[in-house]
């Protein structure tokens, strides 16, 4: 970059440049999120690019005709019922991991860590296949979001185990409901209680992690509201909400518990309401606060939001839907179909791409069929841990990042993520380049590859190339050894690397 | 599969315009001035500077111990660390100055203290009330506390308002896989996990191709994000240009298997490849302690011996040239110095500082040391913060890295000096 550009980008003269250049960069930092520094090329794209790009985990070789088939507007509707979608197909590709994510935590600790990495891999390979496979593509996106808000990381003790059962019994068939019962599954999950240390909180002594980071970071937010001596008076009222495992519970399996002998039975006050006795009652009726508390409705609203729309969403957006959360108690799906009805999700900037988002669109876009499951996920770690986005591995109880400013200083593994994928050379799967070819003739596209290149462009990015673009993938195409389908494919790698792929 | 006939011409005019690129791309050396670069000041480069941050809350008051306190013995029965004088048994606090010393597990530094290479300060942290992980973070990093509107971090501010006449690929280095908060705002830093890793896949001419190709097709788009592809490509040819697979850390120095030593080891490799690194950030997490913090054993105490392992091993490999280096090592807040029924405190306020330079003034623990006692306490229960930590960093970026532009890098704040470094 020449210093003429990058004075373009801060919008400064030269002569402003010498004294505050500190504060340009101050100032383009300030303004990155909102869209100043999307890509230069964005022409606009067709609404069912942009369904699926939002939607879903990325593009596929049949899944732009059948949005462009049913239209944009269905596609989200089908999307917001995925109990009626049919997904069989994702059953067979779960077969592997059925036997361990099926059964209870606890049950699992007890084969320890001879397991540990068997266990790991069927949470990571499950939640990787039904991105990848899932018709249901909407329901999984809500999946990740929520694995993300009540983030559990599988680093941390027995928290690996127990969140087989969190996966499946709290996020999975609750990421579709209302906001509270999804937060109330959450409060009674045993690995929730123990990674934010509530089941060992007792009235002598109560803890006050999961208390706090229930209203931080679950419900109203770091400045929604709450103050120090509510975090006191949370953690009083979640006394004894605890769990039960081994010898004591049946089959060893690790259960929710409410410990009486825990609880503190003395009066509370939580944002200004007295809560009495009523053993565990009392954590109900806090999360009844919290979930109905209008700081929860924006903070939930902000994270859709940042998820299906723009990093940094206006106020104003974000009171439209948290108005649709409080008239709906909290229904998930009226906040997601307000939002996919604004005006600004329709012409949404770019996004950058979360790592694991990334690469499972680029395995999407190549058809990837995953063919030995073990060596699939073996093979996917190192490319995620170099990106650092492995499902269940962020070390707090934040959740991974959802915003670009945070992913865009780490490329290197991206590129390197786009070449293996398209030279075929991702182990346990096979890149499905028939598909691709098929597609081509689908769409009469003559095979040489600059019309091949051109398509493969639209196809992947949701607009045509730019001339520059075309030009530059084709000469590195072009130029690369082996024979037409050696080009292409080296077509396909630079393409998938390219800025414009790296944004959704 | 795809066929395709390439004509003669077009194969013609593919390998000429590529040759053209390649041509242009290689007359500009690939790491060296990428950005227009003028800030206000110019001065010769100070120490390289490692910014370490324990992330969760260490809890300071059982690494620094105030052992000369009866109120911290009264506070944690189960985790105070027997006094390092008398009848308890050891192990035992290590004595620095007669009233605070070293938890036993980080008796690895303790011959640094002793030689004046290290040194704490007590009592100090982020003035913020907060006792949100999060937030205390992000406060610190962007050393603005309790104050949103800057973006950029203290060390990222630091390097974008100083001309060191440097303009290297790897100026900035957040080791890891995204650059840390404190860094933002410096020209394009980089995020590196890995030196050994850090290159294009296949073959070395097919990689250099797709370099050349990525770098014009970033080239096409936003500015960050091709400042962010440059500095990747351009860092990769610094990074193969060092061979990292020979470095021998000097000294005798072992660097532990753990990850927080290898960034400490691949830290040292750049500065003695001498390739231009001014700053680099290190995290180490696992640090809240909310059960089970144990006391001379246990939980926190093995973090400890990970840290003063990888700590002191990067101090022996460093050797004489500790004398442009400083490191810090901060943490978001202290704990609450009542322990709970866990085993384990909760989040607190004050914390204390670590650092570890060839230019220290020769006091192991620097503090106005509020005490312990319920009503010298804030909020009643937690460590008073009696020097800001950005007293201590403005003495830093002052002494050790010869900023002057304090009111850029700490904005709404006169720093007073604490006396720790070396002009």
């Amino acid at each position: 970059m020449n210093r003429r550009d990058f004075l373009k980008g801060l919008g400064l003269g030269t002569a402003a440049l010498v004294t505050v250049n500190a504060e340009a960069i101050e100032k383009a930092l300030s303004v990155a999120p909102s869209g100043a520094f999307q890509p230069a090329t964005t022409a606009a794209r067709d609404d069912v690019a942009h369904v699926i790009a939002r939607l879903s985990f990325g593009v596929t070789p049949d899944l732009y005709a059948r949005v462009k088939r049913i239209g944009a507007k269905a596609f989200i509707e089908e999307q917001l019922v995925p109990e009626n979608l049919p997904d069989a197909g994702i059953a067979n590709r779960l077969q592997i991991y059925i036997p361990i994510l099926n059964q209870n935590g606890g049950v699992l600790a007890q084969a320890e860590n001879k397991m540990r990495k068997a266990i790991a891999g069927a949470l990571i390979g499950s939640t990787t296949t039904r991105a990848l496979y899932s018709q249901r593509q909407l329901y999984e996106r809500m999946v990740q979001l929520f694995s993300d808000h009540f983030s559990l990381y599988i680093g941390k003790g027995n928290v690996l185990f127990l969140k087989m059962d969190d996966d499946r019994d709290v996020i999975r068939p609750n990421a579709m409901t209302t906001f509270r019962t999804i937060l109330g599954a959450s409060a009674h999950s045993p690995a929730m209680l123990v990674y934010l240390d509530n089941a060992k909180s007792e009235k002598s002594h109560p803890n006050e992690n999961y208390a706090r980071e229930l209203m931080e970071l679950h419900t109203l937010s770091v400045n929604g509201g709450y103050t120090e001596t509510d975090v006191k008076e949370v953690a009083r009222a979640f006394t004894g909400w605890s769990i039960e495992g081994g010898k004591q519970s049946k089959n060893g399996e690790t259960l929710f518990k409410f410990r009486k002998g825990f609880h503190d039975n003395g009066t509370k006050t939580v944002l200004g309401t007295i809560i009495s006795n009523n053993g565990e009652a009392d954590g109900e009726k806090v999360l009844d606060l919290l979930a109905a508390n209008p700081s929860t409705a924006k903070f939930v609203s902000t994270k859709l939001l940042r998820k299906f729309v723009t990093d940094n969403p206006t106020d104003a957006l974000i009171q439209t839907c948290a108005d649709a959360y409080m008239s709906s108690n909290g229904d998930i799906r009226t906040v997601l179909r307000t939002i996919f009805n604004t005006d600004e999700f329709w012409n949404a900037p770019p996004k950058f791409k979360q790592p694991f988002e990334y690469s499972v669109s680029v395995l999407r876009a190549l058809d990837y069929d995953v063919q030995d499951d073990a060596t699939f996920v073996r093979s996917m770690t190192q490319p995620l841990t170099s990106m650092g986005n492995i499902p269940f591995d962020w070390p707090s109880p934040n959740g991974y990042p959802d915003v670009g400013a945070y992913w865009m200083n780490n490329l290197l593994p991206r590129w390197n993520f786009a070449i293996s994928s398209a030279n075929n050379k991702i182990k346990g799967a096979q890149a499905g380049f028939d598909s691709l070819n098929k597609l081509l003739q689908a769409n009469n596209v003559s095979t040489d590859s600059s019309s091949a290149l051109a398509f493969f462009g639209q196809y992947l990015f949701g607009r045509p190339l730019t001339d520059a673009e075309h030009e530059t993938v084709l000469q590195f195409a072009d130029a690369a050894r082996g024979d037409e389908q050696a080009q292409i494919e080296a077509g396909l790698a630079l393409l998938m690397a390219s800025p414009a792929f790296q944004y959704k | 599969m795809f066929n395709k006939q390439l004509t003669r011409r077009e194969m013609l005019r593919n390998t000429t315009a590529m040759a053209g690129i390649a041509a242009a791309h290689s007359m500009l050396p690939m790491w060296m001035p990428k950005l227009a670069f003028a800030p206000a000041n110019s001065a010769p480069r100070g120490d390289v500077l490692i910014s370490v941050f324990l992330r969760g809350g260490a809890d300071m008051l059982n690494m620094v111990i105030p052992h000369a306190e009866d109120a911290y013995y009264a506070a944690r029965p189960k985790l105070a660390i027997p006094r390092p004088d008398t009848s308890g048994s050891d192990p035992k606090v290590l004595d620095l100055d007669g009233f605070f010393g070293l938890h036993p597990a980080l008796a690895p530094l303790l011959p640094i203290f002793r030689g004046g290479e290290m040194a704490a300060v007590h009592a100090t942290g982020s003035p913020d009330e907060t006792r949100s992980h999060f937030e205390a973070m992000d406060f610190m990093e962007r050393g603005t506390p309790g104050d949103f509107s800057l973006h950029t971090g203290w060390i990222g501010r630091h390097l974008s308002t100083l001309d060191t006449g440097n303009n290297s690929p790897v100026r900035a280095v957040g080791w890891g896989t995204a650059v840390q908060a404190s860094l933002r705002g410096a020209v394009s830093p980089v995020a590196i996990k890995s030196i050994a890793d850090y290159h294009l896949g296949g073959d070395l001419k097919a990689a250099a191709r797709m370099m050349t190709a990525i770098d014009a097709l970033y080239k096409l788009d936003s500015d960050t994000l091709y400042a962010s592809a440059q500095a990747t490509t351009s860092a990769i040819d610094v990074v193969a240009s060092i061979s990292y697979q020979n470095y021998q850390p000097q000294n005798g120095a072992t660097y532990p298997e753990t990850d927080f030593a290898s960034a400490l080891k691949q830290t040292a490799a750049l500065i003695r490849a001498d390739v231009g690194l001014e700053a680099a950030c290190i995290d180490l997490g696992g640090w809240d302690t909310h059960v089970n913090q144990g006391g001379v054993e246990g939980e926190q105490s093995s973090l400890m011996t990970e840290f003063a392992n990888g700590l002191a091993a990067f101090h022996t490999d460093m050797g004489a040239d500790m004398a442009h280096v400083t490191v810090v090592v901060m943490s978001e807040f202290g704990r609450r110095v009542q322990e709970n029924g866990g085993g384990g405190t909760d989040h607190g306020h004050g914390s204390a500082l670590l650092t570890m330079s060839g230019n220290l003034t020769g006091k192991p623990v620097v503090a106005k040391w509020p005490g312990l006692s319920p009503d010298a306490l804030n909020r009643g229960e937690d460590l008073d913060i009696t020097i800001d930590y950005r007293d201590v960093l403005g003495e830093l970026m002052t002494n050790r890295l010869h900023n002057p532009a304090l009111d850029k890098v700490f904005p709404n704040y006169t720093p007073t000096v604490p006396g720790l470094f070396k002009s």
